[in-house]
């Protein structure tokens, strides 16, 4: 939640890849993997093989990290997948706006584009504990572009 | 409706008529589904009526639909029950009497269902005040239904009679009988006195009733209604003969004659196959043996069978069915019910029934073919069955000897025979569909498996005749061919299976250990078969390379070296298997080392390993599936011959001739060395060049590395081995090393430090662990040096070498051994501030926060019993500051995700964290039963129960109530697979389970072994303990319940000797506190007073919980005598019923002063309670929680 730590963010955001390239037979449950160009946590992963004497492949069942969709897919274990850079931040939450934007702790400018209209289901939660004066901090969860709030936390009162 | 009819006042007739429509109305509304929901609370309130007895003999009587008579009965049997203690003695055996009366008079009633149930409440009356009526009593009852069994009032009186009987014998047989809310004693004083004086009785009267019967069905056929009374009384007969008889009713500890020749020493070999051995005990001798009685059951049914011959449907007719079970049954008679000193008694009793059976089984290809063109299979496979029972109580000598005196041919070779057809049969039709024939094989290897399975090692290999070997030989040799034609047959097939090894192996596994019974049973001509099978498929694949698709060879040879590895070696799961038994001792004429069979057919096997190694066989050959096979087989093979410890040079003479020449042949002297080299090298193929095959890799690094390294002088020759030496230098560099998956990241680790265990010097095998874990600290205190490190901790190209390595620190810290420990201590010390730093940055990243906790822990406990007080103390410091830490992370964060799968994913994960954390207190625990530190200065040494309480306090808060319930689990979407998301949800089950029974075991340890500190809590970390503990009180896991009435046993046992002595015990949290509101809270052992109570006598509960609950009780009352008599008096009072009133207060009385019962805490008197409270429930806990 420091000014140092917004400045490292940009600075690594320019030069950082979206994904990074993994062999599919290291991916496990609960880590991360891009299906059909979407960043997805896996929460089941099973092995089989081409025909008895073949070689072995994962078959991945993920879920969208922003959406909850579920995606899948099958790749031979010793083949490469996506794993996208996902990124956690911490922000205090500051002020929440009548029509549901939020004001964080100094946030880049790059990053309030989106982040607000990811509220519409959660706003409820996070108004409420807000409004009853409780100091909160919002995780924000970023990969490939696209960002969340991902874990609210109540650390006291204001 | 159903208003209390006072007792003794007969309600009037209309009264009861309308009574009777109502609940005629609901059966009949029940079975419309009209209206269900008013209709079952009609009954609902039928059944729970007070003393509906009048009302419901009424309906019995009169009403004309079936349904309310059947209602009426189970509210009989519901309210007798309830009320059983406030019956009179007339009025219960008015009870029994009037239903025994209906069902014999009404036994021609075409509602069958009807009677049944009223029967069976009978019986459960019957059983309910069994043992409080007098003989007298009973044989009332049981002259009636001798009168009936015995045929004067015609068939359907008969039938009913034996109907009963059955009932009666089902609810007094421990298995079968219905919950009565009694303590099992009871039913175990029912179960024997039934055994001791009734049972026999019963089986003769159903002798009788057959006999009496079987010869107007010989004449006439199975239509006539004597059928039913012939059917039924053999079901009851065989019934009997399955119950489980006490050995010790009669004759002491004689028992079976150890020395009589012929008949099996012990029948452990029973529990192994499904064939329950009966032994009913020398006082069934006259009825079962003497009488000639096995002789009229099998000419019957020959008769029958004879006469029915041209009728397909006999077979499978009751009255068939069940006189062929009865046949079967009796081939599994054991015991002293033979006389003991005449062994040919039974052989008498078994041939007789042989000779009945073999008509069934005999010649086995004719009878095969008939059933393959559309004969029942039943006989045949009763057949089978009755082959099953006999292998299980004779030995395979008498086995084989007992056909020989009616045919030219012994058991053994009818057994291989028919088993052969079988397996042809199986062969010419390859379908997945469960024919005869898999249930036929089935039961007939597990008749060679009873009759093989060594009974005991020390007694040598079971010995067949020569015949019976010339009978294994030919049936394995089939065996072996239909193998692998299925084999070659299904190896195109698409594997769909997601746990297809375990399917493969696990599921043959069984089947491939009798296999291999019966291959070892002629090791001579099996293992020189299974030699050539095995090198003609090997020159086929050299042959065929690049003409022909290998797969259907690949396929014959994974199973070849499945049957192969199962024969040679035995499982080496927990102990080191010894060479078996046949092959250590059949192969006794052969001198040669070099053309020993055994020694043939596991060189050609390892050499065929060793082609793995070169690139271009790897690739055409040794697909995964075959490798898997290969370790597999190298695994299982090594732990019986490589190497072998038990012998040096010198007392090689000593040992059989077989063994010698195969110990000292893979032994260090000869070719061990250099086999293990292979091996070695073989293995870090299936690692290096084998990516992402996972099974694969885990079967080498559990079996077959793990495997090696248990064995401290494979260890010695391991670690000179280059072959070890280039693995090691792998693990710390090789890129492809690093992409193995965790728990074979993990057990490689492992395996690699613990080989440090054959390095002679203590130094060099430290720095030779410091060597091989140096590039795993090195690199977390570097990456947790790192300035950027909150930038780039996130990236998965740094995630992914991170977790590898905390897996293999894992690995490492749970080898720990006392001479390697120095080098993990250091270990752990080195990375102690990394993992706080990866800790905080980590927060998010649940996954590897998981691994640090884990990695911690494992470390932790492995190193804390060596621990110096000083390094005690720096690891209690950082243990405490990485539950603060965790802790301030998570208290009061909220996950959010618009999928409810990831938020219940992150619910499994804060468990698994919570648990992770739990045992890491609980190792701590550890410290103070097991220490192995030198120092003795008490002064500086670490107060653990201190520690463990102020961890839990930190940790308390983070475990709410909640999170012990089980929760709602959604799995939602994950799964496409029902199956899988089942297995999901067993895998949360589990989980939680594991999580909730850690953490009551840690609290009721902390309780028992230190109750002096939870005195000095401070008071809301000790009501956050009490608060779990009433909670856990109610939780429907037994093991849990009983976990908690041991700490609050602790407890107050506790206090009160604190008490007594003076003290202060548990101090200001005993005694009774204002609360905010100004009211007075009792104390907490007040409080557990009441609610332990309160549990005993009116909640439903294991019965196995009466004795922990009744030692919890014991001190409980002593510390609070005053609100024991209170509580007792107010329950005294609250009785209406005087008679009640006065039983309670007696009872009350009773616990705590009979048996002499006193003030000390010892054994003695805890037993003594134990007692009185049992004796307490039984008396007043049925009318406690129904008045």
């Amino acid at each position: 939640m420091s000014d140092e730590e917004h400045q490292f963010e940009s600075k690594a955001d320019a030069g950082a890849s979206k994904t990074y390239p993994q062999q599919a037979g290291t991916i496990r449950k609960n880590g991360y993997i891009v299906i059909k160009n979407r960043p997805c946590k896996v929460v089941e992963v099973s092995t089989s093989k081409t025909g008895k004497h073949g070689h072995a492949k994962c078959h991945f069942v993920a879920i969208d990290i922003f959406n909850g969709k579920k995606l899948e897919d099958i790749v031979p274990s010793s083949h490469n997948c996506d794993v996208p850079h996902v990124n956690r931040v911490d922000y205090q939450l500051i002020d929440i706006s009548e029509d549901g934007f939020i004001t964080k702790s100094t946030v880049p400018a790059n990053w309030l584009s989106n982040v607000s209209k990811l509220f519409f289901h959660l706003d409820c939660q996070i108004k409420d504990g807000f409004g009853e004066g409780k100091d909160l901090v919002v995780s924000v969860m970023a990969a490939m572009g696209e960002e969340q709030i991902c874990a609210l936390k109540d650390v006291g009162p204001k | 409706m159903m208003q209390q009819q006072p007792h003794g006042v007969a309600p009037d007739l209309a009264q009861l008529q309308s009574t009777m429509h109502a609940i005629e109305l609901a059966c009949s509304s029940i079975q419309m589904h009209t209206n269900s929901a008013a209709a079952e609370a009609t009954l609902l309130s039928l059944n729970q009526s007070t003393r509906p007895y009048k009302l419901c003999q009424f309906i019995l009587d009169n009403s004309q639909v079936a349904n309310a008579r059947f209602q009426a009965a189970s509210a009989i049997r519901d309210a007798a029950m309830r009320e059983w203690s406030s019956l009179t003695g007339d009025d219960k055996k008015g009870l029994i009497g009037f239903c025994l009366c209906y069902v014999m008079q009404r036994a021609s009633s075409p509602e069958g269902y009807v009677q049944a149930k009223v029967s069976s409440v009978a019986a459960q009356l019957m059983k309910r005040g069994w043992l409080e009526f007098t003989v007298a009593e009973k044989e009332t009852f049981l002259h009636q239904v001798n009168q009936a069994i015995i045929g004067i009032h015609g068939i359907d009186v008969q039938f009913s009679g034996i109907n009963f009987l059955e009932s009666l014998v089902s609810e007094f047989s421990p298995s079968t009988s219905s919950a009565m809310g009694l303590p099992r004693e009871f039913h175990e004083q029912c179960r024997k006195s039934l055994e001791l004086h009734y049972l026999k009785t019963f089986y003769c009267w159903a002798k009788d009733a057959a006999v009496s019967v079987s010869a107007r069905i010989s004449e006439s056929g199975t239509k006539v209604p004597e059928v039913k009374v012939c059917t039924g009384s053999l079901r009851l007969m065989l019934q009997i003969l399955n119950w489980e008889f006490q050995p010790n009713v009669t004759s002491a500890k004689a028992g079976i004659n150890v020395f009589s020749p012929g008949v099996r020493s012990d029948l452990t070999a029973s529990k192994r196959s499904d064939c329950n051995v009966a032994q009913p005990g020398a006082a069934w001798r006259d009825a079962l043996i003497s009488s000639g009685h096995v002789g009229w059951i099998v000419s019957f049914y020959a008769a029958l069978r004879e006469k029915f011959s041209t009728g397909r449907y006999w077979l499978d007719c009751p009255v068939a069915v069940s006189a062929r079970k009865l046949i079967v049954q009796f081939c599994s008679l054991a015991g002293t019910v033979f006389l003991s000193g005449d062994e040919h008694m039974q052989q008498n009793h078994l041939l007789q029934l042989l000779s009945g059976i073999i008509h069934w089984i005999d010649p086995p290809d004719a009878i095969a073919q008939a059933i393959e063109s559309g004969r029942s299979e039943s006989e045949v496979l009763d057949g089978c069955r009755a082959l099953l029972a006999i292998a299980t109580v004779v030995n395979p000598i008498l086995f084989d000897h007992l056909l020989k005196s009616i045919r030219p041919f012994g058991t053994l070779t009818l057994l291989s025979n028919l088993m052969s057809e079988v397996i042809k049969v199986q062969m010419t039709k390859r379908s997945d569909d469960e024919t005869w024939s898999w249930e036929a094989r089935d039961i007939l290897l597990d008749t060679w498996t009873a009759l093989l399975m060594p009974v005991d090692t020390s007694a040598g290999n079971t010995m067949l005749p020569l015949d019976g070997i010339n009978a294994a030989a030919n049936l394995f040799a089939l065996i072996a061919e239909s193998e692998l034609k299925s084999a070659s047959a299904s190896a195109l097939d698409e594997d769909d299976g997601d746990d297809y090894l375990q399917a493969s192996i696990s599921s043959m596994d069984e089947r491939l250990i009798s296999y291999a019974l019966i291959g070892r049973a002629a090791v001579n001509v099996t293992i020189p078969l299974l030699t050539r099978l095995f090198s003609e498929r090997v020159a086929l694949l050299h042959q065929g390379r690049g003409i022909m698709d290998p797969t259907p060879t690949l396929e014959e040879l994974y199973s070849l070296l499945l049957i192969i590895g199962h024969i040679l070696a035995d499982e080496p799961e927990g102990e080191t298997p010894l060479i078996p038994n046949s092959i250590q001792s059949d192969f006794a004429d052969t001198v040669e080392t070099q053309n020993h069979p055994v020694v043939i057919l596991s060189v050609s096997i390892i050499k065929f390993a060793e082609q793995s190694l070169n690139p271009e066989m790897r690739a055409a050959v040794f697909s995964p599936r075959l490798m898997e096979a290969v370790i597999w087989f190298l695994a299982r093979w090594s732990c019986t011959y490589l190497l072998s410890e038990e012998i040096g040079e010198s007392d090689l003479h000593l040992l059989q001739n077989s063994r010698k020449t195969l110990l000292s042949f893979f032994g260090e002297y000869n070719q061990g060395k250099s086999i293990l080299d292979i091996i070695v090298r073989v293995s870090v193929t299936t690692l290096l060049s084998y990516p992402g095959e996972k099974n694969l890799q885990a079967l080498t690094c559990f079996q077959l590395l793990h495997a090696l390294v248990r064995r401290r002088h494979i260890c010695s020759s391991l670690v000179l081995l280059d072959s070890w030496r280039a693995l090691a230098r792998a693990f710390t560099n090789e890129e492809a090393l690093f992409l193995l998956n965790s728990v074979n990241q993990r057990s490689l680790a492992q395996t690699l430090v613990l080989s440090a265990s054959g390095i002679k010097n203590s130094e060099s095998a430290n720095q030779y662990v410091r060597d091989l874990m140096g590039h795993a600290t090195k690199y977390l205190i570097e990456l947790s040096n790192k300035s950027d490190l909150k930038i780039i901790s996130q990236r998965p190209d740094v995630i992914l070498p991170l977790s590898c390595l905390l897996e293999r620190l894992r690995g490492a810290a749970r080898a720990s051994e006392p001479r390697t420990q120095r080098a993990l201590c250091e270990m752990g010390f080195s990375i102690m501030t990394p993992v706080l730093v990866l800790l905080e940055v980590y927060k998010n990243e649940s996954t590897v926060i998981y691994m640090l906790l884990k990695c911690v822990v494992d470390w932790v406990d492995g190193q804390i019993a060596y621990l110096e007080s000083r390094e005690t103390a720096a690891v209690v410091e950082f243990s405490i500051r990485l539950l603060q830490l965790y802790s301030s992370h998570n208290i009061g964060k909220i996950s959010i995700s618009l999928s409810s799968n990831l938020i219940s994913e992150a619910n499994t994960e804060k468990y698994k964290d919570l648990r992770a954390l739990l045992q890491l207190l609980s190792s701590f625990c550890s410290k103070d039963l097991v220490d192995f530190s030198l120092d003795s200065d008490e002064s500086q040494s670490t107060n653990i129960a201190q520690v463990v309480y102020l961890g839990m306090h930190i940790v308390n808060p983070l475990i709410s109530l909640e999170l012990l319930k089980y929760p709602k689990l959604c799995h939602d979407v994950s799964s496409n697979n029902f199956i899988q998301k089942h297995i999901d949800v067993l895998a949360s089950l589990k989980l939680i389970s594991s999580f909730i029974w850690q953490y009551f075991a840690l609290l009721s340890h902390m309780l028992e072994v230190y109750p002096e500190t939870v005195g000095r809590l401070d008071s809301e970390a000790f009501l956050h303990v009490l608060g779990t503990l009433d909670f856990g009180l109610h939780h429907q896991d037994t093991e849990i319940v009983n976990m908690c009435l041991r700490s609050l046993k602790a407890l107050a046992a506790y206090h009160y000797k604190e008490t007594t002595s003076g003290n202060l015990g548990l101090g200001s949290h005993a005694t009774p506190v204002k609360d905010p509101r100004g009211d007075m809270q009792d104390g907490v052992l007040s409080r557990f007073l009441r609610l332990l109570l309160q549990l005993l006598l009116f909640e439903d509960y294991s019965p196995d919980l009466v004795s922990p609950a009744a030692d919890a009780l014991f001190p409980l009352i002593l510390c609070e005598q005053g609100l024991y008599q209170k509580l007792a008096n107010e329950l005294i009072e609250r009785q209406v019923n005087p008679s009640f009133k006065s039983r309670l207060s007696s009872a009350f009385h009773m616990v705590t002063n009979a048996n002499q019962l006193s003030c000390n805490l010892d054994r003695m008197n805890y037993q003594r309670f134990r007692k009185n409270v049992n004796a307490f429930l039984v008396e007043v806990r049925g009318f406690l929680r129904t008045v």
